[in-house]
C-alpha cells in the first residue's frame, strides 16, 4: 500500500504536474491575497535566496560561514547608493551581484588558506566590522540613519499595485537564482563540493584543489548574497546598519540549518522559517525569541540533522521499513527496496561519520536510529 | 609618553581578557579538535551568576570564586550532555552546535536577567597610579596582572601535574590514551570545564568596563578567534601573545590613527589577519599539521 503511494508521488509524470500547479499557484497567489501577504512572501523570497546562497558555501561545501547577511547587507547598500545616484536599473543589479562577489572573493582567498575552521573564524567578523564600517561611510550608506531607494514601485502598463509587482519581481529574480544554484549543485561543481565537504585529503586525490572549490562556493554564496540584498531592497526599500547585524547572521544559520543543509527545497523552507518564526515568538514571549531560536536549532540538530527537507525521507524510511517487515520471507532490503524507492535505498557505503547532511542521506538517519 | 604608556597599558588590559577567551578556545581545540563558537556566551552566563551571587550579599570576590566553580561544573555538563552527542560528526555540525548554544545561552541571559546592561563592580579600585609620567589605571593593571597570573597556574598544571599529563594526553591522541586506561571521558569534561572558568574570570573582569549586557562578549569572541588564527591555534603561548599584540595594537590604532578611530578599531586585527595569512597561514607561532587519510 505504502510503496504504491510512494511510487505514484515518484513517477516524472506526477512531480511534473505538482511543479506546474506549485508554479501557478505562485503566479496567481498575489493577486487574490492580501497585502501584507504578499508582502511576507516576498519578504520569505529575499531570505530564501539568502539562505540559497549560504547553503552553497555551508550545506554543500561544509564550510561554516556566519557572515552570509553581510552580502546581503552590501547588496543592498550597494543597490540603494545606484539608485541615488540615478544608474540603469540593470547596472545595479550587475553591482550588486559583483561587488560582493569580488568582496567574497577576496576574504575568501584569504580565509581558506588555513583549513578546517578558519572559514568560520574569519566571516565571523565580517557582520561585526561591517556594521561599524557602515555607520562610518555615512556619505555612501546614510550613516546609521540609513538609506532608503524606492524604485521598486509598479509600472503603470502593468496594472499592478506594489506589493503584486515587488512580489513578481522576487519571485522572477529568486525563481531564476534558485534554477541556477541547482544547476550548480547538481552538476560536475556541486559533485567537487560535495567531495571537498566529505574529505579535503581524498578531494586532493582526486585532483579537485579544495583550496580553489572552497573559494568558488565562497564566491558564488556572496554573489548569491548581493542578489538577495537586491531584492532586499526591492522589498523593504531601506537599510541601515541593522540589516547587516551579527544577529541576523547566527538566524539565517539557524535558518539554514533548521530548512535543511545542502537542500534546495531546504533553502526555501529557510527562508519561510526565517521570517516567519521570529515573527510568531515575538507575538507570543519577546523576550524569549533568542532562547526559542538556540533551543529549536539545537532540537533540529539532535532530532533531524538534515533538517526539515529531510522530513519526508525521515518517514519514508519509517513507514518503509514498517511495511517492509510485515512479510516476513524475503531478504527485505534487497527484494523490496529498488522498485520502491531506488535513489536512498543504497547501503550507506560512505562512513556514516562524515555525511550527516548530503542529499543520499540514508546514513544520517542509520546513525541515529540505534 | 604618557598617553603612548596608557594606551599601551589598556591595551594589554584588554589583551589580556582576548587572551583568556582565545586560550578557553584553544583549550577546548586542542582535547575535541572543535571551536567552540559559545566560549564568550559561556563567559557572560558566568558574569550574570557572579552577578546575582553579589546580590546575594556575598563580597565580590567570593562571588567571582563561586561563579568561577560553578561554571567549571557548567562547562563540564555541557560537555557531556551537548557536544558528546555530536562527536565524530562532521566539523562544520559541531560548530552549528556551539553557535545554537551561544543562541540558547543568549536566550537565557536575556530571559532571566534582561537585556538592559546592568553595573557589575570592578574588582580593583578606579584610580590611577602615576608610572613614568603616565597615568595607569588599577583597573588595567591588575587585570592584566589577575590573567597573566592565571596563564602561569595554567601552565603549571598542564606541565607539572599528572592531570595536565593526562589531559594532554587526551589531545595528543584520544584513543592511544583511552587504551592507556585514562577515563577520556571526564578527562573531556575537565577540558571544557577549565575552558568555562578561565572564560569566567575574563567575563567577571570586563564586565565593568563593558558593562553586562547578553551580547557583551559577542565582539571579544571575534578578537579572540583573530588571536586564535593569528597565534596559531597549536600554540598556547603564541595565542596569549597574538592577543596581548591584538589589544596594544588596537588601541594605538584608535589613537593616532584618525581613519580608523574608536569605532573601527576592530578591523585592526582582521588587518593583521589577512597578510599573515596571506603569508603564514599556520599562524605566527603555529605548527602546520599534517593532514593523514
Amino acid at each position: 500500500m505504502g510503496a504504491q503511494k510512494t511510487g505514484l508521488l515518484r513517477t516524472p509524470w506526477f512531480q511534473l504536474t505538482l511543479a506546474l500547479v506549485a508554479v501557478v499557484l505562485l503566479v496567481v497567489a498575489p493577486l487574490l491575497l492580501p497585502i501584507p501577504v504578499n508582502q511576507t512572501l516576498a519578504r520569505i523570497g529575499v531570505f530564501a535566496v539568502a539562505v540559497l546562497g549560504l547553503n552553497v558555501i555551508m550545506g554543500y561545501t561544509g564550510q561554516v560561514s556566519l557572515g552570509q547577511i553581510f552580502f546581503l547587507g552590501l547588496g543592498a547598500y550597494v543597490t540603494a547608493y545606484g539608485v541615488e545616484n540615478g544608474w540603469n536599473i540593470a547596472l545595479v543589479f550587475l553591482a550588486a551581484v559583483v561587488i560582493p562577489g569580488v568582496v567574497g572573493l577576496i576574504v575568501a582567498l584569504a580565509a581558506a588558506r588555513l583549513g578546517g575552521l578558519a572559514i568560520a573564524m574569519v566571516t565571523i567578523a565580517l557582520p561585526i566590522i561591517g556594521v561599524p564600517l557602515a555607520k562610518r561611510l555615512s556619505d555612501v550608506t546614510g550613516g546609521s540613519q540609513g538609506i532608503s531607494a524606492r524604485f521598486s514601485s509598479a509600472p503603470d502598463w502593468t496594472g499592478l499595485a506594489n506589493d503584486q509587482w515587488q512580489y513578481y519581481l522576487v519571485l522572477a529574480i529568486g525563481g531564476i537564482s534558485f534554477l541556477l544554484v541547482f544547476n550548480l549543485v547538481r552538476g560536475k561543481y556541486g559533485r567537487a563540493f560535495r567531495i571537498v565537504k566529505e574529505n579535503e585529503a581524498v578531494a586532493g586525490a582526486m585532483g579537485i584543489s579544495p583550496y580553489r572549490y572552497k573559494v568558488l562556493a565562497f564566491t558564488i554564496a556572496s554573489m548569491v548574497g548581493g542578489v538577495s540584498g537586491f531584492l532586499y531592497m526591492v522589498v523593504v526599500q531601506y537599510t541601515s546598519p541593522e540589516t547587516l547585524a551579527f544577529h541576523h547572521s547566527i538566524s539565517l544559520l539557524a535558518a539554514m540549518v533548521v530548512g535543511g543543509a545542502g537542500s534546495i527545497i531546504g533553502s526555501l523552507i529557510g527562508g519561510i522559517y526565517y521570517v516567519l518564526v521570529p515573527n510568531f515568538t515575538n507575538e507570543v514571549a519577546p523576550t524569549l525569541t533568542s532562547l526559542i531560536q538556540g533551543a529549536i536549532l539545537l532540537l533540529v540538530l539532535f532530532i533531524l540533522p538534515g533538517g526539515i527537507a529531510s522530513l519526508p525521507r525521515v518517514l519514508r524510511r519509517w513507514t518503509g521499513r514498517s511495511s517492509r517487515s510485515s512479510p516476513p520471507a524475503s531478504s527485505p532490503p534487497e527484494a523490496s527496496a529498488p522498485s520502491s524507492d531506488p535513489s536512498p535505498s543504497t547501503p550507506p557505503n560512505t562512513s556514516p561519520s562524515t555525511s550527516s547532511t548530503t542529499p543520499p542521506s540514508t546514513a544520517s538517519v542509520k546513525e541515529d536510529s540505534p | 609618553m604618557g598617553t603612548f604608556i596608557q594606551l599601551v597599558v589598556d591595551g594589554l588590559a584588554m589583551g589580556s581578557v582576548y587572551g583568556a577567551i582565545a586560550l578557553a578556545i584553544v583549550l577546548v581545540n586542542q582535547s575535541t579538535g572543535m571551536i567552540n563558537f559559545a566560549q564568550g556566551g559561556m563567559a557572560v552566563l558566568s558574569a550574570y551568576l557572579a552577578f546575582t551571587f553579589l546580590g546575594l550579599g556575598l563580597p565580590l570576590i567570593v562571588a567571582i570564586l563561586l561563579s568561577v566553580a560553578a561554571s567549571f561544573i557548567i562547562g563540564a555538563l555541557i560537555e557531556r550532555f551537548l557536544m558528546r552527542r555530536f562527536m565524530g560528526r562532521a566539523e562544520d555540525t559541531q560548530v552549528v552546535v556551539t553557535v545554537g548554544l551561544l543562541t540558547l545561552l543568549t536566550g537565557i541571559c536575556g530571559w532571566l536577567w534582561s537585556y538592559n546592561n546592568l553595573q557589575f563592580p570592578s574588582l580593583f579600585p578606579s584610580s590611577a597610579f602615576t608610572f613614568l609620567g603616565a597615568a595607569i589605571s588599577w583597573r588595567s593593571f591588575g587585570t592584566f596582572l589577575a590573567i597573566a597570573g592565571i596563564m602561569v597556574l595554567l601552565q603549571l598544571l598542564f606541565r607539572q601535574t599528572k592531570l595536565g599529563l593526562a589531559l594532554r594526553a587526551v589531545a595528543d591522541n584520544r584513543q592511544s590514551a583511552s587504551f592507556a586506561g585514562l577515563p577520556v571521558g571526564r578527562l573531556l569534561m575537565v577540558g571544557w570545564g577549565l575552558a568555562a572558568a578561565l572564560g569566567a574570570v575574563a567575563g567577571a573582569l570586563v564586565a565593568p568596563r563593558l558593562s553586562l549586557t547578553p551580547g557583551m562578549l559577542d565582539t571579544t569572541l571575534v578578537y579572540a578567534l583573530a588571536a586564535v588564527i593569528l597565534g596559531g591555534i597549536t600554540s598556547p603561548v603564541g595565542v596569549v601573545v597574538a592577543a596581548w599584540l591584538i589589544g596594544v595594537l588596537e588601541n594605538l590604532a584608535a589613537v593616532y590613527v584618525p581613519i580608523i578611530g574608536h569605532d573601527l578599531k576592530i578591523a585592526v586585527p582582521f588587518i593583521l589577519l589577512f597578510v599573515v595569512l596571506l603569508l603564514r597561514p599556520q599562524g605566527l607561532f603555529g605548527r602546520k599539521t599534517v593532514v593523514r587519510v
